[in-house]
């Protein structure tokens, strides 16, 4: 067995002791775990919902794949202390992360100084984020490390918002696409969000296949993902040579010509009003610390779904309920993950352009 | 046509000619009664009168101006009946200007004016005048008891009649401050890209109220207890290349970054200028 094999082996069975709280060794590590019975999500499952020791247990098997997505990647959790039905919060900064866990100094403009912000990058910092609530996790799409396709950038993030912007965390991995659908089951409670459907969520992965042929046309390879609760999340892996105000640029041109191609279908509008009966496509999330779930994070959805990478051709086949906390880690287990290769997938979109010759 | 909600006269100098007033537009909200929610039955207002405790018919009101907190002046039909207003049925032609003098945030309701019988021949004369020297009266008009200011110009063969607001109508206070942001050449080539992309000539039939629509749609599919159904996508027939789109954001991102960035002491200033007003 393979170190990180162990390592997995060595959590699973110490999770299995039936007790509320236990001290968890993780190599040379201890990590406390409290109210390990708690029902987090309660509508999940087959009976009585899924607990923190559920959670626990599926970060546990998809660490292999999901902790690879995290790496150097400064991130900021939503806390759910009392699970999804209860109040949550974001949480940025954390005043003594355990010593095990990686950290950043990045310069804020919100607090005018700097603050450390946490790189998951091990099993031991992923189980301290479920124990303190947090269930989702949201990544930076940019990242510390320069190699390969950054060499030279400064790292530098602390003490100026110059000194941040000259680094290598604004420069994005990713041009993303948040698909977001407004389309009203009528089920709906008033003031309540869309709720998930079948007609809204075909609709969706209508529109995403479209934009994924328009890219394909530009010779742009782009990524799908399920966002673990109504819609889609698209991430176009480019070359960093584009910083995050460039990268919103391209999102937002992307969706402008989406408005333009499928008016009745897509809608750009910040009024929640007037996204109604239309898909939101969101661009706006191309800025240096804003987030969208991470790939495989678990999200605010009664039936414990996770967001799941799929391949385009499986998209017709699939529904976001058939990726749980339960299922994932078998299907990740027989397939793998369709997204393993998105940073060996990095596409220079100046030269594609420009090789084209357009205008 | 529906019927006219004003008629009189224009006059200007000698001349006189015998209008009827149309609403030019109507707003097409739908909307909705209040109901009991229990029993469903439409509720009724009534004026109430909370000293005497009974229920107030109309020949028992008066209007009241609150001078000071729950002192009132009581003006009675009287009163109104005695105001001046010497443009009570006629339309006083006082300017002519030209129509880009009127800034569009002064125009509040448009009309079309139609003339009334046997009055085509001064009517067209003063369409045709208006038209050949591309020009726009400056007039009043006293509907429902207020001397509203207005506009009168020609309008695709008819004359149009554009209530104003009064200067002191207009609200001149502005809460922003923008003297501090600093906006560098480097973004204002991406917005230039930007709008360059998108720039059209003004077609009001691309645009629909979109958010009525889906609710007619809504309303219709409870009717007949259906789940609400898409409307079709109208394809839009103007196709742009979105190669030639990204290039040219792209190509304004680039520039960007061989620019140098305005010093980050400024930018962050204009964003604590932002931060404070929000708190404020």
């Amino acid at each position: 067995m393979t170190q990180v094999g162990a390592e997995i082996g060595s959590v699973l069975d110490q999770l299995e002791a039936r007790q509320p709280k236990m001290v968890l060794t993780i190599d040379e590590y201890t990590l406390p775990l409290t109210n390990l019975d708690k029902v987090l999500w309660p509508g999940a499952g087959r009976k009585g919902g899924f607990t923190k020791r559920d959670l626990l247990r599926y970060l546990t098997l998809v660490s292999p794949w999901l902790l690879p997505h995290l790496k150097g990647r400064p991130m900021f959790t939503t806390r759910y202390p009392d699970g999804v039905t209860g109040k949550s919060f974001y949480q940025k900064h954390w005043d003594k992360p355990p010593a095990f866990a990686r950290t950043v100094t990045i310069y804020s403009s919100h607090n005018e100084g700097d603050s450390d912000y946490l790189i998951c990058d091990n099993l031991a910092t992923l189980l301290f984020l479920a124990q303190m609530g947090g269930l989702e996790l949201h990544p930076w799409f940019s990242r510390v490390d320069t190699l390969p396709d950054a060499r030279g950038k400064s790292k530098k993030f602390s003490g100026s918002e110059e000194n941040l912007e000259r680094s290598v965390l604004n420069y994005p991995d990713f041009v993303v696409l948040d698909l977001d659908p407004y389309l009203y089951s009528g089920r709906e409670g008033k003031g309540e969000e869309p709720e998930l459907h079948r007609k809204a969520f075909r609709q969706t992965c209508d529109l995403a296949r479209r934009l994924r042929d328009l890219l394909a046309s530009l010779g742009l390879e782009i990524f799908v993902k399920t966002s673990g609760r109504t819609g889609l999340h698209l991430y176009l892996p480019i070359v960093r040579k584009f910083d995050y105000d460039a990268s919103r640029t391209i999102a937002e041109t992307i969706g402008r010509y989406a408005l333009q191609q499928w008016p009745g279908e897509v809608t750009l509008e910040w009024a929640v009003v007037r996204r109604t009966g239309k898909i939101f496509f969101d661009y706006n999330q191309n800025s240096r610390g804003k987030s969208l779930a991470s790939i495989l994070c678990p999200r605010r959805h009664p039936l414990g779904t996770v967001s799941m990478p799929v391949e385009w051709d499986q998209l017709d086949q699939i529904y976001p309920t058939d990726f749980t906390l339960r299922t994932v880690p078998g299907l990740l287990e027989e397939h793998g993950d369709p997204w393993e290769n998105i940073l060996s997938a990095k596409q220079d979109l100046a030269q594609l352009l420009e090789s084209r010759g357009a205008v | 046509m529906a019927r006219a909600i004003w008629s009189g006269s224009i006059s200007f100098g000698m001349v006189s000619i015998p209008v009827k007033l149309y609403g030019a537009t109507e707003s097409k909200d739908i909307s909705f009664n209040l109901l009991h929610a229990t029993c469903g039955t439409r509720l009724q207002q009534r004026r109430w009168c909370p000293t005497d405790e009974v229920e107030v018919p109309w020949n028992e009101t008066a209007r009241g101006y609150e001078y000071a907190r729950g002192q009132y002046v009581v003006l009675t039909e009287e009163d109104f009946e005695r105001l001046p207003l010497p443009s009570k049925h006629t339309i006083e032609l006082s300017a002519f200007v030209e129509e880009k003098e009127i800034d569009p945030v002064f125009y509040e309701r448009s009309y079309y004016l139609e003339p009334a019988d046997r009055a085509e021949k001064p009517y067209a004369l003063l369409l045709k005048a208006l038209e050949q020297r591309g020009l726009t009266a400056v007039a009043t008009i006293t509907i429902r008891k207020k001397e509203q200011l207005c506009a009168i110009r020609a309008h695709d063969g008819t004359i149009m009649l554009e209530t104003l607001y009064y200067p002191d109508e207009i609200r001149t206070e502005r809460g922003m401050n923008l003297s501090n942001v600093k906006v560098s050449d480097r973004e204002l080539e991406m917005a230039f890209t930007l709008i360059d992309i998108f720039r059209k000539p003004f077609d009001p039939g691309e645009y629909h109220d979109h958010y009525r629509e889906a609710l007619a749609e809504l309303i219709e599919a409870k009717l007949e207890g259906k789940e609400v159904v898409q409307a079709p996508a109208a394809r839009s027939t103007r196709v742009l290349d979105l190669a030639d789109a990204l290039k040219r954001s792209v190509e304004a991102a680039k520039k960007d970054q061989a620019k140098p960035k305005p010093p980050a002491r400024a930018r962050s200033r204009s964003r604590t200028t932002r931060r404070t007003r929000t708190a404020g």
